[in-house]
């Protein structure tokens, strides 16, 4: 048993969490609100260049072959510089898709993804709206029993706003006559492994995300004095922050343990995801409730950085599954005669 | 005890809801339920001519005693107002600041020149008010402004030099009360006065602040050399505090009680979404709906508890200390629990650029609740220290 990642896991997110924490600032998110796609192409091809857009591409089709474990660390420092280019969405959730097709769609697809020439992304109909569908040079679409791969042309896309403006959302009408590329049970367990790999993501996300809350607080309240010292000095403030931190740190190891469960196929994935999904957004809700409160009216302010992160929490908790979702998966399997509980139950 | 209204009551009841059945129509009809907390930006000039008829159905003021125009309305009555203006849906009230903070004020602590001068206006809805309080270096400490009155020996009159920030509705209104140190070498609460600045001078600029919201509601206000004339200084140079202070009192009094009324609303509206959409089937939002209302009535019943003890004044007994930290914590839930029932639907805005939907503002406005007024870290020192005499932080 071994619950932690290896040295070069972390070398590799650290490489890759300094380049995004140089390149991603507030400055250039707050620039992307203005423009109308929103998205960076010059960031895009700068992560293409490092080799990040292709990391979970196999390596017989021109990536890295990374799993969602390797992959998991990443989608924190996406979450820690708020990203907001579709980097999570394509190589935790697009490619295993893809991958999961097969055949021609594959092979067509996954070189392109891996040499940056291509943006793949995948939505959920039940999730109602798609991210980025109006820069996705291919959309994957799981709609009813049917899932799509879809071409710019083949569908119409309403853009609809969020309250995170770095996410572009859309909702997609299919143009008449265009044909799924799976339907029946081959569709379905499409669509659910999108699910649990798009909730894994954003579980990741908002552990940095919580993460970014706390240092920029930390920052802040070491800073502000009222007093005639340092409001971090006051035990209210620092306990808020010592909450948060707690309750971080607790919700690390689900969302690893929830990883690992997709990179071994584990029939449990479904409901270690709802578990991690739950408890990083609990996090990430608590840093951003104390973050607000320990800036004082600064942190009510849109010029104040802070709101930027807290609202990708916000919009993270709602989406690839609500907590009533998850906590109902949760639940239906606790109160299923076969359930592994007990003493032994513990990798169940 | 008697937890009933009278029959009287009853009939004012009736009276009111009339007026706004008849009134709150055309033109103003557009308003309804808007222009609440988060919600300041909209209709500023129909509001503000809402409280113009509101004056005109003698429904401004009313719990100000008879002889400054009010109703001398008893608490009954200011609840059963509130109750139904709130049933109407009626807009977000532009005078509050006005009606509930400086009336109050003047009528506790200021001269008849100065009742004489201000009351009429925010009477008959036609001058707005705001509260220079916080300043960049006094939010929670806010003994310690640093914006200076001094007063011209030739031509009596006080100038005002410095910066206030996050002052509500400033670029909305015609006046500001604001506490400046009129014995420039005092510090914390000794040597401030109240001042009554008119903001429509050259020495006043007054630029607003982006929120959270996208929207702007508070401002930065910069006095540079502001001239405020002698008779315009509540009591004497030195009583800035008391004075500042006794207003913090009315903020708690009945002004709640319309509060608890726009809390009502949203949770209905939230209870309304959750059967619409289905979250009230999910077992653990229902027992947060039910928290919610529970947490409710306990705050209504409080406050009606306290106003019943309290003087005619609307001053308050030592429960009003635990008042601000309770509606502010139980409305910070209750706008999560909003997001949570909408679901995936609590992060699509109702229009782009950013058109927040009334619950979402709602939930970004809550983030503020536990705030402005005091923070709840603020609110718990002063319970421990003051209610229970417990040993005073060392601050400073
Ligand atoms: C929406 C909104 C509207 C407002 N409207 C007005 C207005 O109209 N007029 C006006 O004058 N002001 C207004 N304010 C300002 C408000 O009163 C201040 O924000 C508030 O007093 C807190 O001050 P601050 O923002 O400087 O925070 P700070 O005082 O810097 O506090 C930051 C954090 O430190 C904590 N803290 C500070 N001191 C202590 C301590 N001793 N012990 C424990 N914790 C401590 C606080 O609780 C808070 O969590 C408004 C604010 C908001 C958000």
């Amino acid at each position: 048993m071994d619950f932690t990642f290896s040295e070069d896991q972390y070398l590799f997110r650290d490489s890759v969490g300094e380049f995004l924490r140089n390149e991603v600032t507030p400055e250039r998110i707050r620039a992307g609100w203005e423009s109308p796609t929103g998205r960076d192409d010059a960031l895009w091809q700068a992560l293409t260049e490092l080799g990040v857009t292709g990391l979970t591409v196999p390596e017989s089709h021109g990536g890295l072959g990374m799993s969602a474990v390797d992959f998991v660390l990443l989608a924190q420092e996406c979450g820690y510089v708020a990203l907001p280019e579709p980097l999570v969405n394509t190589a935790l959730v697009a490619v295993p898709v893809l991958q999961a097709v097969g055949g021609e769609l594959a092979a067509t697809w996954l070189p392109k993804v891996a040499d940056g020439s291509a943006r793949v992304v995948c939505g959920l109909a039940n999730n109602q709206l798609a991210e980025d569908a109006h820069v996705a040079d291919l959309l994957l679409w799981c709609e009813g029993d049917a899932l799509f791969a879809l071409h710019p042309g083949q569908f119409t896309a309403r853009a609809n706003a969020s309250v995170d403006p770095s996410r572009r959302l859309y909702a997609i009408a299919i143009e008449p006559g265009v044909e799924p590329v799976l339907t029946g049970a081959a569709a379905n367990a499409v669509g659910g492994l999108a699910m649990r790999r798009g909730a894994l993501g954003a579980a990741a996300q908002c552990l940095g995300l919580a993460q970014r809350m706390i240092d920029m607080s930390v920052a802040y309240t070491s800073d502000r004095q009222q007093f005639g010292k340092p409001i971090g000095s006051f035990q209210a403030v620092k306990h808020h922050m010592a909450n948060v931190a707690v309750r971080l740190e607790y919700a690390k190891p689900a969302v690893a343990r929830a990883a690992y469960s997709l990179f071994t196929d584990d029939p449990g994935a479904q409901r270690h995801v709802a578990h991690a999904k739950l408890a990083a957004c609990d996090a990430a809700n608590l840093a951003a409730k104390h973050s607000i409160q320990v800036h004082g009216a600064m942190g009510y302010t849109w010029e104040v950085d802070l709101h930027i992160f807290m609202k990708k929490a916000w919009a993270l908790a709602g989406t690839w599954g609500d907590s009533g979702f998850h906590k109902a998966c949760v639940m239906d399997y606790l109160m299923y005669d076969d359930a592994r509980l007990g003493a032994t139950g513990t990798f169940s | 005890m008697k937890l009933s209204f009278s029959a009287q009551d009853e009939t004012f009841r009736e009276e009111v809801a009339t007026w706004m059945g008849e009134n709150l129509t055309g033109e103003f009809a557009q308003m309804r339920y808007r222009g609440g907390p988060g919600d300041e930006h909209v209709f500023v000039e129909e509001r503000k001519a809402w409280e113009r008829k509101l004056h005109g159905g003698g429904w401004t003021c009313i719990g100000w005693p008879e002889a400054y125009g009010g109703r001398g309305a008893t608490i009954e009555q200011q609840v059963i107002f509130n109750e139904e203006y709130a049933r109407a849906g009626g807009p977000g009230r532009m005078g509050h600041i006005g009606e509930t903070l400086t009336g109050p004020t003047l009528i506790a602590y200021g001269t008849d020149e100065q009742r004489e001068r201000y009351l009429p206006g925010i009477l008959r809805g036609e001058d707005f008010w705001c509260q220079g309080y916080s300043e960049p270096s006094a939010g929670s400490d806010l003994a310690n402004v640093k914006t200076r009155a001094i007063k011209d020996k030739d031509s009596g009159q006080w100038k005002i030099s410095g910066q206030k920030v996050w002052t509500s509705l400033a670029h909305e209104s015609e006046y500001c009360f604001v506490i400046a140190r009129t014995d420039s070498e005092s510090v914390g609460n000794k040597g401030l006065g109240f001042f009554l600045v008119t903001l429509d001078q050259p020495g006043v600029d007054i630029r607003p602040i982006q929120q959270m919201t996208g929207t702007s509601e508070f401002n930065e206000v910069f006095f540079d050399e502001a001239v405020c004339a002698d008779s315009d200084l509540v009591g004497a140079p030195g009583d800035g505090w008391k004075v500042a202070m006794g207003l913090l009192g009315f903020e708690r009094g009945v002004s709640t009680l319309g509060q608890q009324m726009l809390f009502q609303n949203e949770l209905d509206e939230i209870v309304r979404l959750a059967k619409v959409n289905g979250a009230s089937q999910d077992p653990a939002l229902r027992q947060r709906i039910a928290d919610a209302h529970i947490g409710l009535r306990i705050m209504r019943y409080n406050s009606m508890r306290m106003l019943s003890g309290g003087g005619d004044d609307g001053s308050l007994q030592k429960e009003a200390m635990i008042y601000k930290l309770y509606w502010s914590s139980w409305h910070r839930n209750l706008g999560k629990l909003a997001m949570d029932v909408m679901g995936p639907e609590s992060e699509v805005l109702d229009a782009a650029p950013y058109e927040l939907s009334r619950l979402q503002a709602m939930y970004l406005f809550t983030r503020a609740d536990t705030i402005y007024g005091g923070t709840n870290q603020i609110q718990r020192n002063i319970i421990a220290e003051r209610a229970l005499g417990m040993p005073r932080e060392p601050r400073g």
